[in-house]
């Protein structure tokens, strides 16, 4: 075992003894606790790690690649009520500056999303010829660009846009990465070194070329940012959650769902997938981020977002071509992104920190409270 | 040795692969190649000649042998834009191009990995909080607007301290070496300090989760500083997995370098291929797209490579399991 991480949950080992003696818990840690006390029979909690923990290998730079979880149900699907869940782990981000900010942010964004979908401050097709390159003034707060268009409007507008590009990128960057997780860590030696060997030869593949190559046959659409961003982003994905991923797979409760007639897909969902959640949340932040970064740049190249639809790469492109002219136009834009995407980044951080039982203390405290014998019951709004 | 011949034989199965992706994703193509190049009113027999020129007459499997047995002989084929050869094309465009990537990634690698360091060995909390913040908020700037920041502020005839050029490549190229690579420094440095961001958080996540770890412990027992200890044999520990990420950086960054370049105005690969797909340039965009996504599979085989070569165990596991 090569290092043990300071992760806040393990190290309040000491807090109780294990409730029983039934199971053979090598490691009485808090994991096995929460199994034991949910009540999950089907995996009692023998939770010898295997050798090779925290292999540096291939962890490509995430340090989240915790020892095995030992989850299952009392991991994040586990009893609780989701709304309580929810609560806990998002007064946790509140608590941290870092969540806070990145949930103010989030929150502004859906609110101005679907405001704009009803009003912005001028009709976007609007424009004041006279009131070209207008400095920011009441009428309007944020300036107008070369026709006259109003660039705050302009923002509003498109970032729905890009809150469409964002969701549909983590969908589909999802999807495609735990389906070659799945089939990297499957039983099936053929298919998980024909996945193994996809990842490694595609991963390299730059978002942008896949966008050029969408765009001869499709044209500009948002269809072809998402898919090129989906596909290269679930690549990395699947490569950054294997290692997590395939520790749970060799895991000692993996095996016993196996051996007990669980199918591979339940296996997968509810096993494993559970286990790489904290890799995952920052992976899905990550891409959510960087999809707002190459709708910029694609737009830009015009193979993005098509002209016309206000996006937020569509305001920095126009807001480029008299830069020398008027440089403070430019400010906005770019401004809106870095936040929003600062913002999604550190947003993986403190779902990873918040809503892993084993780095929340109080989520955890919940869990135990609830099922156990309640030593912290108050916190339990049953 | 063996990993190596092994994936070398999957860097050949995958450009094989890939060729079929590009070619059966560019004959999608709604409607006829051959009449929305020659123009609206162009003749039926031009329409026909270019038809035939670009050798959409012959079944799809027919182009398909005819593409890669070119490719192998190193024909990559002629633009039917503008009659050039598209290896020349390619390389006239890439001498720009591949000297940009190259820089950026010493601007990305001498920014973040020195800063990342520092963000975890700053003795000072408050210097490792902003340099932390620094790192993400450096990754969240979208390349085009990073450039425009340093044109506006270094470049030369618009910028507040205007030292630099921002606009064109010299005629010269590279037979004037200093104007050339005055030119790309700004460029360089906008897709080097995004990049430099991810970099400098990925160094920063590697020497944190060393820095408990028992080789530092031990090299520290020995008598070397936390500092020493955590560069000499915290960094080296994680070296072979900065390696891998790094590569990934690389392949990322090259959206921002074709932003950047259209917004300097250098005439590099970006500013070839945005041109090329937007005439539908069918033979040039086949073959460019294909040479550019080999090197990048290349790339990718590289860093593979370099990480077995600097983490050794990666050696003994993949021998055990065959």
């Amino acid at each position: 075992m090569a290092s043990s991480r300071n992760r806040r949950g393990r190290s309040q080992e000491t807090g109780r003894p294990t409730s029983s003696g039934q199971s053979e818990a090598i490691v009485p840690s808090a994991d096995t606790r929460l199994s034991e006390l949910s009540g999950d029979a089907e995996h009692p909690g023998a939770t010898r790690l295997p050798a090779d923990v925290g292999h540096p290998a291939n962890t490509a730079g995430s340090r989240h690649v915790g020892p095995v979880r030992h989850l299952s149900r009392g991991g994040f699907y586990g009893r609780l009520p989701l709304h309580v869940r929810q609560g806990i782990i998002l007064r946790g981000m509140w608590g941290r500056p870092a969540g806070r900010f990145a949930l103010i942010v989030m929150a502004l964004w859906l609110v101005v999303s679907a405001v704009s979908l009803v009003w912005t401050p001028y009709p976007l097709l609007h424009t004041d010829g006279d009131d070209a390159w207008a400095s920011p003034s009441a009428a309007h707060p944020l300036g107008t660009d070369g026709v006259g268009a109003d660039v705050l409007s302009w923002l509003m507008a498109g970032s729905r846009t890009d809150l469409a590009v964002a969701v549909l990128t983590v969908l589909v960057s999802a999807a495609i990465g735990l389906a070659l997780t799945a089939a990297m860590v499957s039983t099936r030696r053929m298919l998980a070194s024909a996945s193994v060997v996809v990842v490694d030869a595609l991963i390299a593949i730059p978002t942008v070329l896949l966008a050029l190559l969408f765009a001869v046959p499709f044209g500009t659409s948002i269809a072809v940012v998402v898919a090129a961003c989906g596909i290269t982003y679930g690549l990395n994905m699947a490569r950054i959650l294997r290692p997590t991923a395939a520790l749970a797979a060799r895991s000692a409760y993996v095996e016993a769902a196996r051996a007990s007639g669980v199918g591979p897909w339940r296996v997968f969902v509810r096993h494993i997938v559970p286990s790489t959640f904290p890799v995952l949340a920052v992976q899905l932040s990550m891409s959510a981020g960087t999809s707002i970064l190459a709708e910029a740049g694609l737009t830009y190249l015009g193979v993005g977002v098509p002209s016309g639809v206000p996006s937020w790469g569509h305001s920095l492109t126009t807001s480029v071509r008299l830069i020398s002219v008027y440089p403070l136009t430019v400010l906005w834009p770019g401004l809106v992104v870095t936040l929003v995407v600062t913002a999604l980044y550190l947003l993986g951080d403190a779902i990873r920190d918040c809503a892993d039982p084993l780095a929340n203390p109080e989520l955890r405290r919940v869990e135990v409270g609830r099922s156990g014998p309640a030593d912290r019951g108050e916190e339990a709004e049953s | 040795m063996r990993y190596l011949i092994r994936r070398l034989v999957l860097f050949v199965a995958a450009l094989l692969g890939l060729s079929l992706l590009v070619f059966v994703t560019l004959r999608i193509l709604p409607g006829d190649v051959a009449s929305v190049m020659a123009g609206t009113n162009a003749t039926p027999a031009r329409v026909a000649a270019l038809r035939s020129q670009m050798g959409l007459d012959r079944s799809y499997p027919q182009q398909y042998a005819d593409w890669l047995s070119g490719l192998m002989h190193g024909n990559m084929g002629v633009s039917a834009i503008s009659g050039r050869s598209v290896s020349s094309q390619v390389g006239s465009h890439a001498a720009i191009t591949m000297p940009l990537i190259v820089l950026s990634l010493i601007v990305a690698l001498g920014v973040g990995v020195p800063l990342g360091c520092q963000a975890v060995l700053a003795a000072n909390s408050r210097v490792r909080g902003v340099l932390h913040i620094l790192a993400i908020v450096g990754g969240a700037v979208p390349a085009l607007w990073g450039g425009l920041l340093l044109i506006m502020l270094f470049g030369r005839g618009v910028g507040l301290v205007g030292i630099l050029p921002s606009q064109g490549f010299p005629d010269a190229g590279w037979r004037n070496p200093v104007a050339a690579l005055a030119s790309l420094i700004l460029p360089a440095i906008a897709t080097g300090l995004v990049a430099g961001g991810a970099i400098m958080r990925y160094t920063r996540a590697c020497l944190i989760s060393m820095e408990d770890s028992d080789a530092v412990a031990m090299a520290m027992a020995c008598g070397m500083s936390r500092r020493q200890a955590m560069l000499g044999v915290g960094l080296r520990l994680s070296a072979a997995q900065l390696v891998s990420v790094a590569g990934l950086t690389f392949a990322q960054m090259v959206t921002g370098v074709m932003v950047v370049e259209s917004l300097f105005n250098l005439p590099g690969l970006g500013a070839m291929l945005i041109g090329d797909v937007g005439n539908r340039d069918l033979v040039a965009v086949q073959s460019e797209l294909f040479l550019l996504a080999a090197f990048f599979l290349l790339l990718g085989v590289l860093v593979d490579m370099l990480h077995h070569a600097l983490d050794p165990r990666l050696g003994e596991q993949s021998e055990e399991r065959g």
